[in-house]
């Protein structure tokens, strides 16, 4: 039963990305423009009909969309991604350098991120002063309207180009890490502070912190033991989707402090419309996601217990459910 | 902190630029929302720049140093003796996108090609005279049809390999054919060939038809000497700057796509064009290109002192520069066309010469560059630079003439005005279409200001705003009244053939219509007797001015700054910079 499902959710993966993998193909033909007729139209530099033509044809642009789509697949299925239409690149040279590139990133603003809103959660609903308290709710709205592009800008004048301790062209040091990962931390950090106040506050005051203060443990001990282990739960469930969110935002920092990341790959592929990039991209990403997805759905039953997959009475094919209700029991 | 560095509101040409703006806003909303975004991110810039931490005055320059010379060869006061060493760190507004030299359309990609590879003939930046590099003389046949090269000796690519007769042969081939195979097209500009021989020292081309700018393709970065191994690599592989072997100043040491591209000196350098005044190796040892998209970002990491050089400055932060001691503007325009529309005739309203004639008085040339730019620009006086091939001054043709404009419309039957202020014949609208060039950022105010004067005189302008990706549909569509075009080329009248001939790509949309602006331009191409070449050109700028095809506007400026003790940075006659000269001074 257990094996059944499981090959039925790898098949389901599977064609989500080939969907994806699809409409993306159509969408980008079916848009005007790409970078080899960009650069055959380049007013600076007009290639003539006739020379165009065979330039066109290296590139199978002249081909019916059903046989380029056929070739493109074909090669995709021995591991080829192809070649960059603008810049040359191997696809998968231009992926392996963004990829690393951010992901070092993400994983170094998560980090931020997590340390902010610990931080300011904390600071929000135990702090002993009322008006610190205000002010700390505050700051996931005031980080949540700054653009991290001035952010970015406004930690790069500062701690570059007034105190000259991290150079702004450097991005290969571990150095070159700390403003764009402040930046990114700083804007991702709002949601993941937001739910861990509202997670606190909640657990905070759940009646199981009355018995626990009547049994004479201290303030302290109780939010430290108690109630930051129930109140943090749904903040972590989120730091964990913050990740796509660092993957998308990475974009505009990237751009800021010139890091040729993901992001920024991505950026001038849609920018010039470079077919073989942007489906490369979107074949990692939506991968990435079903992956991901794909192993959340088989780790709950084996992370809580109350949730057993079962086969679904309407037959083979129709997914799992997770049947258990969580019991309503309060526990530290 | 001086107050130099405060925003330069009380400088007269800023408050210009902010009344011609604010006069262009007033027009569309559109312009609104681009003047905040900008100002935002002027006021970080200016918070910072203002801040008691400022340290813009950096370094003990003392000297005051003179920026904008145009020409040759630029450089800040009282240097002292060249030195050799060190690394100049420059950051391009660009990445470098495609190096494959016969396809090389970005700017900076043809930049680096120069620096690091030869190319048989320089042209001389201040001149446009054609002199000796690695071909050490040349002859040509009475005929005008063969070009016999004596090449220079003992000059060698960077792989190590000869650049001998057998490889210049090889080359020129590979120029004029492309490599269809590969997807490598032939350079744009080449004639058609008859052979090429090699006979001891000597290349000999031999062409099907006089050509009067084959020299100056040959000193184009589309000319570039490459050694065998680059031709054999496949296209994807020319496309990456690190798959160029040249035999130039300069070698490609590294390359991260999108950051970072490291130039070093090539050891044992020592075929200059005979003609310069450094000769050996490059003097700086390192060149460090970083891409640095961000205006503001380029503009602060010069002022704290982590680059020597950027390229492209906003016309307002220019200023600001200029008068401060630390930094130099270093300004060039080209040899080659000018900045101009090119005007399409299959427009309904513009099949009449009379609303083509009023458009080109109709723009007042002197206030676009007066209200939006700085004294590194200027206005155009003809399709071409003054210092290119058979320029004739036709500023007269092209006089601001509101008067006359409107002449020329009530003539035209425009001469009902509607609601709105527009003319209107047979109730229909004056009312032209426009793309915003994608290429240039400081074409939006551009647009915008021509717009306004276009509007004085009854005529609607509409700015269409395109997609980086589609700006070839985009000017493309059969709507699109007018597209911008002329830069400095290397072989500027084959290049214009190229563009305006109805064999070409046929830019006034003219489809054959106009006989004698295809004969002007097939005998300017083949006429070989200077003089009499001179005459066809002269009329060929009249009659595309008369006839309006074309709205000559401004000349095309390249806007460096530097820190005072970059000496010596030079350009090519395209206005590329070359670092062979440029030295750091300081201990």
């Amino acid at each position: 039963m257990r094996s059944r499902y499981l090959v039925t959710r790898i098949l389901q993966a599977v064609l989500v990305v080939a969907i994806t993998y699809l409409l993306t193909y159509w969408v980008l033909f079916a848009l005007p423009g790409d970078p080899v007729a960009n650069r055959l139209d380049n007013p600076q530099n007009p290639v003539p009909p006739g020379q165009a033509k065979a330039i066109l044809e290296y590139y199978n642009l002249d081909q019916p969309a059903l046989l380029q789509f056929l070739i493109t697949v074909g090669r995709l299925l021995q591991g080829d991604l192809g070649y960059s239409l603008g810049t040359g690149r191997a696809v998968s040279d231009m992926l392996l350098q963004g990829l690393g590139s951010t992901l070092l990133l993400a994983l170094a603003a998560l980090v931020v991120a997590a340390v902010i809103a610990t931080g300011v959660g904390l600071l929000a609903v135990f702090a002993p002063w009322g008006p610190v308290r205000s002010l700390a709710r505050l700051v996931p709205t005031l980080s949540l309207a700054t653009p991290s592009f001035l952010i970015g800008l406004l930690l790069l004048q500062i701690f570059s180009y007034q105190l000259g301790w991290v150079s702004s062209l450097d991005t290969e040091s571990l150095t070159s890490l700390l403003l764009p990962a402040l930046t990114l931390g700083i804007a991702a950090s709002p949601s993941i502070t937001q739910v861990l106040i509202q997670g606190l506050t909640e657990a905070n005051g759940r009646p199981f912190v009355r018995v626990l203060r009547s049994r004479g443990l201290s303030h302290r001990a109780i939010a430290a033991r108690h109630v930051v282990r129930n109140g943090s739960i749904p903040a972590l469930t989120l730091l964990a989707l913050t990740i796509a969110d660092l993957l998308a935002g990475s974009v505009i920092v990237e751009s800021v402090f010139h890091r040729a990341g993901l992001g920024y790959v991505t950026e001038q592929a849609v920018r010039s419309q470079d077919g073989p990039i942007v489906l490369a991209v979107v074949l990692l990403v939506s991968s990435l996601y079903s992956l991901v997805n794909l192993a959340t759905d088989l780790l709950y039953p084996v992370i809580d217990p109350r949730i057993s997959i079962t086969e679904s009475r309407l037959g083979a094919g129709a997914p799992a459910s997770r049947s258990a209700q969580p019991a309503l029991t309060e526990g530290a | 902190m001086s107050d130099k560095n405060h925003p330069a509101a009380q400088d007269p040409a800023s408050q210009r630029l902010e009344e011609a703006l604010a006069r262009a806003s007033s027009e569309d909303g559109r312009i609104r929302r681009r003047r905040m975004i900008g100002g935002g991110i002027a006021a970080v810039a200016v918070v910072g720049a203002a801040s008691a931490w400022g340290l813009a005055s950096r370094g003990g320059a003392d000297t005051s140093a003179s920026g904008g010379t145009a020409g040759g060869s630029a450089a800040g006061d009282a240097p002292g003796s060249p030195v050799s060493g060190g690394t100049l760190v420059y950051l391009d507004a660009e990445a470098s996108r495609s190096t494959q030299p016969q396809g090389a359309g970005t700017w900076q990609d043809s930049a680096y090609l120069e620096n690091i590879a030869d190319r048989l003939i320089w042209k001389d930046p201040a001149t446009g005279e054609l002199q000796p590099y690695i071909a050490e003389s040349w002859e040509i046949s009475s005929d005008g049809l063969t070009y016999t090269f004596t090449i220079r000796e003992g000059v060698t690519y960077s792989d190590g390999t000869s650049l001998d007769v057998a490889s210049v042969a090889r080359n020129l081939q590979w120029q004029a054919d492309g490599d269809e195979a590969k997807g490598i097209q032939p350079s744009i500009q080449w004639p058609r060939l008859d052979a090429i021989s090699t006979a001891g020292s000597t290349v000999a081309v031999t062409l099907l038809e006089p050509y009067a700018e084959f020299l100056d393709v040959l000193s184009g970065w589309a000319a570039v000497l490459v050694a065998d191994a680059t031709i054999d690599a496949p296209l994807e592989s020319q496309q990456q700057i690190t798959g160029i072997i040249g035999s130039g100043p300069f070698v490609v040491e590294s390359e991260k796509y999108g950051e970072k591209i490291v130039f070093v000196r090539r050891q044992g350098y020592d075929w200059a064009p005979p003609s310069l005044a450094h000769q050996g190796e490059a003097r700086l040892e390192r060149i460090e290109v970083h891409a640095v998209t961000d205006d503001t970002t380029r503009l602060g990491t010069l002022r704290s002192g982590q680059a020597d050089l950027i390229r492209y400055i906003q016309p307002a932060d220019e200023l600001q520069l200029a008068e401060d001691p630390s930094f130099q503007v270093l300004s060039a325009q080209g040899i080659g066309a000018t900045n101009h529309w090119q005007l399409r005739v299959s427009i309904p309203a513009l099949q009449d010469v009379r609303v083509r004639q009023a458009l080109q008085i109709g723009i007042d040339r002197a206030s676009l560059v007066s209200d939006l730019y700085t004294e590194n620009w200027a206005v155009a006086r003809s399709v071409v630079t003054e210092d290119a091939f058979g320029f004739v001054d036709l500023s007269t043709q092209l006089a601001h003439d509101p008067a006359g404009a409107a002449a020329l419309l009530d003539d035209a039957g425009y001469a009902d005005v509607d609601s709105e202020g527009y003319r209107s014949r047979d109730g229909e609208r004056l009312s032209l279409i426009t793309v915003i060039d994608v290429y240039d950022s400081t074409a939006k105010p551009l647009y915008q200001l021509v717009q306004s004067q276009l509007k004085e005189l009854g005529i609607e302008l509409t700015l269409r705003d395109a997609d980086y990706s589609q700006v070839s549909e985009a000017y493309a569509a059969p709507d699109v009244a007018t597209v911008r075009s002329g830069w400095p080329y290397p072989a500027t009248w084959a290049t214009l053939r190229t563009q305006w001939g109805s064999e070409g790509t046929d830019t006034f949309s003219l489809d054959g219509a106009d006989p004698i602006l295809d004969e002007l331009l097939a005998a300017q191409a083949v006429a070989t007797d200077p003089a009499e070449r001179s005459a066809l050109l002269a009329e060929l700028q009249h009659h595309v001015i008369e006839n309006a095809y074309v709205l000559p506007l401004l000349k095309d400026s390249q806007i460096f700054a530097a820190q005072s003790d970059v000496q010596d940075f030079s350009w090519s006659a395209e206005a590329r910079p070359l670092f062979y000269t440029t030295w750091l001074d300081r201990p």
